[in-house]
């Protein structure tokens, strides 16, 4: 039965949510797409605010990273942060990952649509 | 491409500090900036500017509210921005106090924001013209007026004319009432228009849109029949037709030539659509005693009002000394143009509807203040833990403050929207021929001085409910609210606050209450009570006729003997008369009379009457009582001995104990006239005093210009309108007849500022009423849950039920009479201070005070009832076993 290990960060459901998008875009993951994408993927509609919040604490239990792009016209001569994640957030996504097959295990017949 | 388009600026800049303490200010930012410009092509700017403020507004309170204040230490910015945090968060705890608290703001700042609104526009800033504040207006005056302000007479006018010369105020100019009378395509029209002094235009640094304004060789009768035409009335009569200048018009049966079209929108003097140069002939150049000219002129540059008032003073007193039999007694005073052309009434009205609007924002601040304290007793310990952990004291009574700022900064937009409203609807009351005479009613709205002030009215606010509980706070004793429990932390000290709010609400009510039910009483008995005439089934019309057709005294008598006939004979009528005034019409006349065996030496001194001619119906159709002698008959013609018939407080003053009839008195330099009759007084102004003197003459011997008919109907008169105009116009087609009304209808323009005095009255009073009594029950409730315990132990050792509600309301009816008697004390000074200054009509009856001061006091403890209830359902043993 796999535990979790106190090292590891555990994340929340719309932190791995957040990781699983970041992971899926690739180069282009800043806080638009990732928006876009949880609210077309994953069918969550999340208030701004609460979407930077998130990847702040993301960013500070070590489970993304962010580097700065290019100053862009159309953000007003800001550049996008493009975000990461990083080895400690791979591990933690797995970690999730395994408990919850863990907890599936023996319940297919009653979980499975029929 | 639309990269080029900014967000919202303010809505930016909001962000930019409510991001402070997040590090992806710069992300956040950018990441909106995008969508913004993304949204800007796919859908439109518009769209994406809302779109962008809504998202600025959900993130910036999102920040402000939830993040943590563990990042923001130390720097004072941050520490400040914490305080915000702390406060916007106590007040979204507490979403029904703020409510509460939010509605009282805005109601009673919206209030005083719209009486302001009211102020701006008709004291403030009545007119829209270049440097209107170097536009100043002479007038004359004189003991024989009273603090009237006087026109001025058009010898006296080319006097001062000339001795300005180089003065302190250049472009003297005179105005002239002209009803013009308009022949063209269309039937007649009648248009206000001015004979004006060619220095008019310069003196309001006015220009001609197409063609010129007046040359100065026009002042002379030979050049005068020039006119220049308003925007309005080119576009309508004449079709916007570019070429108008130097064509000829019929006005009055004459041709005119068009020299000129003003621009857009200029309409001085009250909607003028005509003007026309103001020429005197010889004789009038010479006349000193009729006083009929408006003057304006501007001051030179550098010069100040006080001046031009020193130099007018020399001016009129050399006058003095080489007229002394004209204008012996005459002075004269420069008023501001918005000054001299305002009724002298406006600024008393306005500083009552003030004075009104502060009293109740008072007693909503007394409100909320104590609604607050309530809040601050229940916080005692968390404030008192916060203290004892190190928080500063300034700190505490930082945040205390600062809630009040949000609380009314929460309030200010819905209070604009109160001001606004209540200006929109103040102006759509208000019919057109009224707005005329009221400079500056158009223009009333929110204007940015109008935004100033309700900011300005809200700092009052803030400071005045905030500072009480701030104060409280301050001198909070820590150590005895940790020590107790939290109710015990509640001392006398504070109960006493509380007290003295509900004393001074209801002291402030009191005055509002007297004011509005003396102003409402007055416009009732007004519109009510017997006038001196019956204003009921009586059609009223007016007609100017033109000097040019009708120089000659007869001409004007047929005209108007013969259109009385018309009138009387239209089927539905029940009689007809004719007058120069009609009661309670916005225009008057006045003249100085003679009395045979008491002339005086000087004629300035010559006492004044109203003056009146009129048709042998004239009495018979608006019921005017005669007291002796007789009406005007048939028989009275211009060849036969000239008669009159006076008032009887005219008998009253001149005769005083004897029999007015067959006296003699003649106008100063007409011929001697027999009192053949005493009728009764007729309230012309309600502004004026009542019962004023006035002189009756038969039309037949004395008919003027300005022809006002009266017609007595069976039915609804108007219905009679049309039959009515027709009737005139088959005697002069040329002839155009104008405000067809009832005289009921004339009577209620007259009478509409008394409406809204009385409805604003009405409004600040309902509004201190119910904030009073709100006040009060809040109160009582919160003293009586903290009594809680007290009453619990006083039942338990065997007080009744009736003994506690008693005790209760016995209370609230103490505090109430306290405030009370403060209250009575405002009350008659304000009552006395209308009577004195304000109506005419208004009488400070002592009853009503006292009437109203028991109601009040019976509401307030009416409003202690429920709370005593309460107190007396108290169980004892669930009060001793909460403690």
């Amino acid at each position: 039965m796999p535990t979790l290990k106190s090292k590891d960060a555990y994340v929340g459901e719309l932190e791995q949510l957040i990781l699983l998008v970041v992971l899926r875009l690739g180069d282009d993951a800043y806080a638009n797409p990732i928006r876009e994408d949880l609210d077309r993927i994953a069918r969550r509609r999340i208030a701004r605010g609460a979407l930077y919040t998130a990847l702040e604490r993301l960013e500070q239990k070590g489970c993304v990273r962010s580097v700065m792009g290019e100053p862009l016209p159309e953000r007003g001569g800001r550049p996008r942060r493009y975000f990461t994640v990083t080895a400690a957030g791979l591990r933690a996504l797995r970690e999730s990952r395994q408990v919850l097959l863990g907890l599936w295990d023996g319940l297919e017949a009653k979980l499975e649509p029929r | 491409m639309t990269s080029h388009l900014k967000p919202p600026r303010a809505a930016e800049r909001l962000l930019f500090f409510a991001l402070a303490g997040s590090p992806y200010r710069h992300d956040i930012l950018g990441d909106l900036h995008e969508t913004f410009a993304a949204l800007c092509s796919r859908r439109s700017p518009a769209f994406a500017r809302w779109w962008y403020r809504v998202q600025a507004l959900r993130l910036a309170a999102r920040f402000i509210l939830r993040a943590r204040p563990a990042r923001t230490k130390g720097q004072p910015m941050d520490r400040f921005l914490m305080d915000v945090r702390f406060a916007a968060r106590s007040i979204s705890k507490r979403p029904f106090l703020t409510a509460a608290v939010v509605a009282t703001l805005a109601l009673a700042i919206g209030a005083n924001a719209a009486v302001f609104g009211v102020v701006d526009a008709l004291l403030l800033h009545p007119f829209d013209m270049h440097d209107v504040d170097r536009i100043v207006m002479p007038v004359t005056t004189s003991p024989r007026f009273g603090e009237k302000r006087e026109t001025v007479s058009p010898a006296d006018f080319l006097d001062w004319q000339h001795a300005m010369q180089g003065g302190p105020i250049e472009h003297l100019a005179a105005i002239n009432w002209w009803d013009a009378n308009l022949v063209g395509r269309d039937e007649p029209e009648r248009v206000l228009g001015f004979a004006v002094s060619p220095e008019f235009f310069a003196a309001l640094d006015a220009h001609a849109a197409i063609g010129r304004t007046f040359l100065p060789e026009e002042a002379i009768p030979a050049n005068a029949k020039r006119v220049v035409l308003s925007d309005g009335l080119w576009r309508r009569r004449f079709g916007g037709d570019a070429g108008i200048v130097g064509r000829t018009i019929l006005i009055d049966a004459e041709l005119w030539t068009v020299v000129g079209v003003m621009p857009p929108k200029f309409d001085f003097p009250m909607r003028a659509e005509l003007w026309a140069p103001l020429a005197f002939d010889e004789k009038e150049a010479r006349n000193r005693s009729s006083h009929y000219l408006t003057v304006i002129g501007r001051l030179r540059a550098g010069q100040r009002p006080s001046d031009a008032q020193t130099r007018m003073s020399t001016i009129v007193r050399q006058l003095a000394l080489d007229y002394p039999a004209a204008d012996g007694q005459l002075g004269a005073a420069v008023y501001s143009l918005g000054g001299g052309m305002s009724d002298v009434g406006v600024p008393r009205v306005l500083s009552l509807w003030q004075a009104a609007g502060v009293f109740v924002l008072l007693i909503a601040c007394a409100n909320i203040a104590n609604l607050l304290l309530a809040r601050a007793a229940e916080r005692e310990r968390e404030i008192a833990i916060r203290v004892a952990l190190g928080s500063s004291r300034g700190r505490i009574v930082r945040g205390a403050i600062l809630e009040s700022a949000m609380l009314v900064g929460l309030a200010l937009p819905a209070a604009l929207a109160v001001a606004s409203a209540s200006l929109r609807v103040m102006h759509a009351f208000m019919p057109a021929g009224v707005v005329r005479f009221i400079p500056g009613w158009d223009r009333m709205g929110l204007s940015p001085s109008t935004v100033a002030a309700t900011v300005v009215f809200a700092g009052i606010a803030a400071a005045a409910f905030g500072i009480v509980p701030a104060w409280h706070l301050a001198k909070g004793a820590v150590s005895e609210a940790l020590k107790s429990d939290a109710r015990a932390g509640v001392g006398p000290g504070r109960h006493r606050v509380r007290r003295a709010l509900v004393v001074v609400e209801v002291a402030l009510a009191l005055p509002l209450l007297v004011a509005a039910v003396l102003s409402a009483s007055t416009i009732t008995t007004f519109i009510t009570s017997w006038q001196g005439y019956d204003p009921d089934n009586v059609l009223t019309m007016r007609v100017v006729l033109p000097a040019a057709t009708y120089a000659d005294a007869g001409r004007r008598s047929r005209f108007a003997l013969a259109a009385v006939g018309q009138l009387a004979a239209m089927p539905g009528a029940a009689g007809a008369a004719v007058g120069n005034i009609l009661p309670a019409v916005d225009s008057n006349a006045v003249r100085s009379i003679e009395i045979a065996g008491r002339l005086e030496a000087d004629r300035s001194k010559a006492p004044r009457v109203d003056y009146r001619t009129v048709s042998t119906q004239y009495f018979d159709v608006l019921r005017m009582p005669l007291v002796a002698g007789r009406a005007f008959a048939a028989t009275d013609r211009a060849e036969s001995e000239p008669v009159a018939i006076v008032s009887a407080s005219m008998a009253h003053k001149f005769w005083p104990g004897a029999s007015a009839l067959d006296q003699r008195l003649r106008l100063v330099d007409g011929p001697w006239m027999r009192v053949v009759g005493v009728c009764g007084d007729v309230v012309h102004d309600w502004f004026d005093s009542r019962n004023v003197p006035t002189l009756y003459r038969p039309i037949a011997q004395a008919p003027g210009a300005a022809l006002m008919f009266a017609v007595k109907t069976a039915a609804e008169p108007l219905t009679l309108a049309p039959a009515a105009r027709a009737a005139i116009a088959r005697i002069d087609p040329t002839q155009p007849t104008f405000d067809v009304m009832t005289l009921r209808q004339v009577v209620a323009q007259r009478t509409i500022s008394l409406d809204y005095i009385a409805s604003v009255m009405a409004a600040f009073a309902g509004l201190a009423l119910v904030l009073a009594v709100l006040g009060l029950y809040a109160v009582m409730t919160y003293l009586v849950a903290q009594r809680a315990r007290e009453i619990g132990v006083r039942m338990a050792l065997g007080a009744t039920e009736a003994d506690v509600q008693r005790d209760t309301i016995g209370q609230a009816g103490r505090l109430t009479a306290i405030g009370l008697a403060i209250g009575l004390v405002l009350a008659v000074a304000l009552g006395r201070a209308m009577e004195a200054g304000l109506l005419g009509l208004v009488s400070a009856d002592f009853r009503v005070t006292a009437a109203l001061a028991a109601a009040l006091g019976l509401t307030a403890i009416a409003g202690s009832y429920l709370p005593a209830r309460r107190a007396a359902r108290i169980d004892p043993i669930v009060a001793l076993r909460s403690e």
